[in-house]
């Protein structure tokens, strides 16, 4: 009972901790791929932009196929939502982001808006690409906050990010020890707060958490272990239901979640050390290489002993559905059964998923998972 | 159900075979012996070269993707073979819902549905197999994956190029040594060794044809519109995705040029009538039988220009391919921010003349029709008619001709 209220007031310190930002300009992210310490080392916050499900959806703006992430997104940029933001960073993540890009400076300029093109192939003459790309940001944050980025700076912030990193590890690796002190659904919540929070404040934060919870005995759980991967989710719903109905998510491969960067090594050359980092970090279904992201999948499975796996992708996802087959073959290959599930961005679980939920798991019991 | 397999598998092995494709050649050539539109014969006749090629295997058939440059295949001595290409003409000819059907059963129906009927034509294995799988990650999201997909299923490697979103010295010089790598990779996986003269010439073809196509788009500006947007949207298209770089692109475009040169002198346009000058942006439309065209026809409004057949790129220099294809990939107007694609569109808008715009909206398409919305209010704060028409290129079963009627009809009100 301690614990629960332990992180539901860190939860709250959190919230209070993101309103103010510490009054630095708040400067709205889109994807993993962007290395957040090259805003920190400028003095600014880095704010990731993540809407309420709830969001009204700029359908009038964008064509019916597009991704309702993308879609939310612009409905709340459009209806004012984003206004307390200082400028905007969207990646060339995919169509999608693009398009938001297009459409965000269309109708609803931002007082700095960046695309920062992200490469999808991980080789040398990628990682170089990318630090120029980055250099590039940097020179144009510089020019447009009035600030100075240096080594140091950057150095500085690698190395807090780095605490944040190691201290989201710990955390994450509590789940799934037995009857788990840290529900899956929690950490989402955590980490998404996390993203729009100061540096510092989220590190104090996830220490006492960390530290709570680490003396903590490990339990007994008798929940079907599943892993769950697939593209950004529409808040935490999804894993609540799974926790409901008596599955527990042991380990995740989303967006926004647990798809970060796991160390940047702090150099002379720091733009350097983010490029190749954040190139080699677990890859999103945009990069070339499914085979990587496939076999990081497969070892995770293998660590995590989860029985199932959760496929989620947001509808109209292209790099997420076109690797749907490939990922279920190859997890065909291991026996491991794959829930594959579409949905809008709504926050909410219909009767639909529900079922199909209750299905797979009765379907795990039944092979004796 | 005995005789239904027996036809199925003399079907399949009638396309699968190459000496289908050189019998093909005389029957058709005597078939349309009266039909004077050269041009579409002479893409007839290459597509049947390129299947009796790729059917052949005498050299290595490396399939690509439509928006990677045909210039690296012939250049390098391979048969190219652009699967969305081929899927285009397999709904042409009516046969697109089996293969998709199939597809269905494992891709989602939210995807493009020119790649869900090429998995289904690899599914039934109606396609020539693969050596090596060539592709750029620029424009279409989708296609990355599908082509790594392929890769995967018939056990090939796969090559990308990967195409920056800016221009610029860091962009084209990624693109360059990306594409040098390839070049090098792809010999050495096929056990070949490349020949720089060969990629020169072809170039230098690409170059020619180039020039033909430059001196195609300053005809379409006459007015009547001289050559049939629906055209310009298929075999024109086709033959600007797979086949640059060839003497058969030399042929087409310098056959089509002298055609087109003969209307305006002419004054002859393609409709008996036209009152109206449209402009249709997105790459394809409707490849299956429908009456998009004929309505526009019977309102006298002519598909003057399409956006596909912009020509974007510089010309090539002969002895600098790996830099000339980078600044070509690099000057794509669809790839990179909407402002480029827009600033063509306006420039199109004026050298055609145009009254009026339809943007179709491929289901399955995100890079393109993301951008509807934002072009259709820049053009209609110019005071351009405007309207987005939903459909589907492949998928007759996802295409509403009611809708699409009152669509059409409410742009013809606008024109007024």
């Amino acid at each position: 009972m301690q614990d629960r209220l332990t992180f539901k007031e860190i939860l709250q310190d959190l919230a209070k901790a993101q309103a103010s930002g510490e009054g630095k300009p708040l400067v709205g992210w889109t994807c993993t791929y962007l290395p957040v310490e090259i805003l920190e080392a400028a003095g600014l916050q880095p704010y990731r932009i993540l809407p309420e499900p709830s969001s009204e959806k700029a359908d009038g703006y964008l064509d019916p196929n597009m991704c309702p992430l993308v879609k939310t997104n612009l409905g709340k940029a459009i209806t004012g939502g984003y206004s307390f933001l200082s400028g905007i960073i969207i990646l060339n993540t995919c169509d999608g982001m693009r398009r938001l890009y297009d459409a965000w400076r269309f109708y609803c300029p931002s007082p700095f808006s960046f695309l920062l093109d992200v490469p999808k192939t991980v080789t040398s003459l990628s990682v170089s690409y990318f630090k120029e790309r980055l250099k590039e940001l940097a020179t144009q944050v510089e020019k447009h906050f009035k600030v100075e980025i240096t080594t140091d700076s950057l150095n500085q912030a690698i190395e807090e990010a780095n605490l944040t990193r190691s201290l989201s590890r710990r955390l994450i690796s509590l789940q799934g020890r037995g009857a788990p002190p840290v529900k899956h659904s929690e950490l989402l919540d955590l980490l998404s707060l996390g993203s729009r929070t100061p540096r510092s404040v989220f590190n104090k934060a996830l220490e006492k958490m960390v530290r709570v919870l680490e003396g903590e005995p490990a339990g007994v759980s008798n929940a079907y272990r599943l892993l769950l991967t697939g593209s950004s989710l529409d808040g935490s719903a999804l894993v609540r239901l799974i926790e409901e109905l008596g599955g527990e998510v042991t380990i995740s491969d989303i967006c926004p979640g647990t798809r970060f960067v796991d160390y940047v090594e702090p150099s002379a050359d720091p733009l350097f050390s983010l490029s190749h980092a954040y190139l080699h970090k677990t890859a999103c279904a945009r990069m070339f290489d499914s085979e990587s992201r496939i076999s990081a999948l497969k070892e995770s499975l293998l660590k995590s002993k989860a029985q199932g796996v959760v496929y989620f992708s947001l509808k109209f996802c292209d790099p997420f559905l076109y690797e749907a087959p490939f990922l279920e073959e190859a997890l065909r290959e291991l026996d491991i059964p794959v829930l594959f599930l579409e949905g809008e961005y709504t926050g909410r679980v219909g009767g639909g998923v529900r079922t199909r939920v209750q299905a797979f798991l009765e379907m795990l019991e039944k092979n004796g998972k | 159900m005995e005789n239904e397999r027996g036809r199925e598998k003399l079907i399949k092995w009638a396309v699968k075979s190459p000496l289908t494709y050189r019998l093909l050649r005389p029957v058709l050539d005597l078939l349309t012996r009266k039909n004077d539109n050269e041009p579409f014969k002479i893409w007839v006749r290459f597509l049947l070269d390129a299947m009796n090629n790729s059917y052949a295997r005498k050299q290595p058939v490396v399939w690509m993707s439509a928006f990677t440059p045909s210039e690296i295949a012939y250049g390098m001595g391979y048969v190219p073979f652009m699967p969305e290409i081929i899927a285009s003409v397999v709904t042409y000819l009516g046969k697109s819902k089996g293969p998709i059907a199939l597809a269905n059963a494992y891709a989602s129906s939210d995807l493009c549905s020119f790649h869900r009927c090429a998995l289904g034509l690899v599914m039934e294995d109606y396609l020539p197999k693969p050596d090596l799988i060539i592709s750029s990650s620029y424009l279409c999201e989708g296609a990355n994956k599908f082509f790594h997909y392929l890769a995967s299923y018939y056990r090939c490697p796969h090559l990308m190029v990967d195409a920056p979103y800016r221009g610029g010295s860091a962009a084209k010089k990624y693109v360059a040594d990306q594409l040098k790598e390839l070049v090098d990779k792809s010999s050495r996986l096929l056990g070949l060794v490349p020949d720089m003269s060969v990629m020169s010439q072809a170039l230098e073809l690409s170059n020619k044809a180039r020039a033909y196509i430059a001196e195609i788009n300053r005809l379409r500006r006459s007015r009547p519109s001289p050559f049939p947007g629906s055209e310009g949207l298929s075999y024109l298209a086709g033959m600007v995705f797979y086949s640059l770089g060839s003497k058969w692109g030399v042929d087409f475009f310098k056959t089509l040029h002298l055609s087109l040169e003969q209307k305006v002198a002419k004054g002859e346009g393609y409709l008996p009538e036209e009152k109206y000058r449209l402009l249709w942006l997105h790459h394809i439309r409707p490849y299956y039988k429908n009456e998009i065209f004929k309505i526009l026809e019977e309102k006298k409004a002519a598909v003057s220009f399409e956006e596909t057949n912009y020509l974007y790129w510089p010309a090539l220099e002969p002895s600098k391919p790996y830099e000339s294809l980078a600044d070509k990939i690099i000057s794509n107007i669809w790839a990179g921010s909407l402002e480029r694609r827009v600033h063509a569109i306006e420039e199109m808008v004026e050298e055609y003349d145009i009254d009026g715009v339809i943007h179709f909206s491929h289901w399955g398409c995100r890079q393109s029709c993301g951008g509807a919305a934002v072009v259709g209010d820049v053009l209609k704060q110019k005071g351009l008619p405007y309207i987005v028409l939903p459909g589907d290129g492949a998928d007759p079963d996802n295409f509403s001709p009611g809708q699409t009627r009152t669509r059409l009809e409410a742009l013809i009100e606008m024109l007024g």
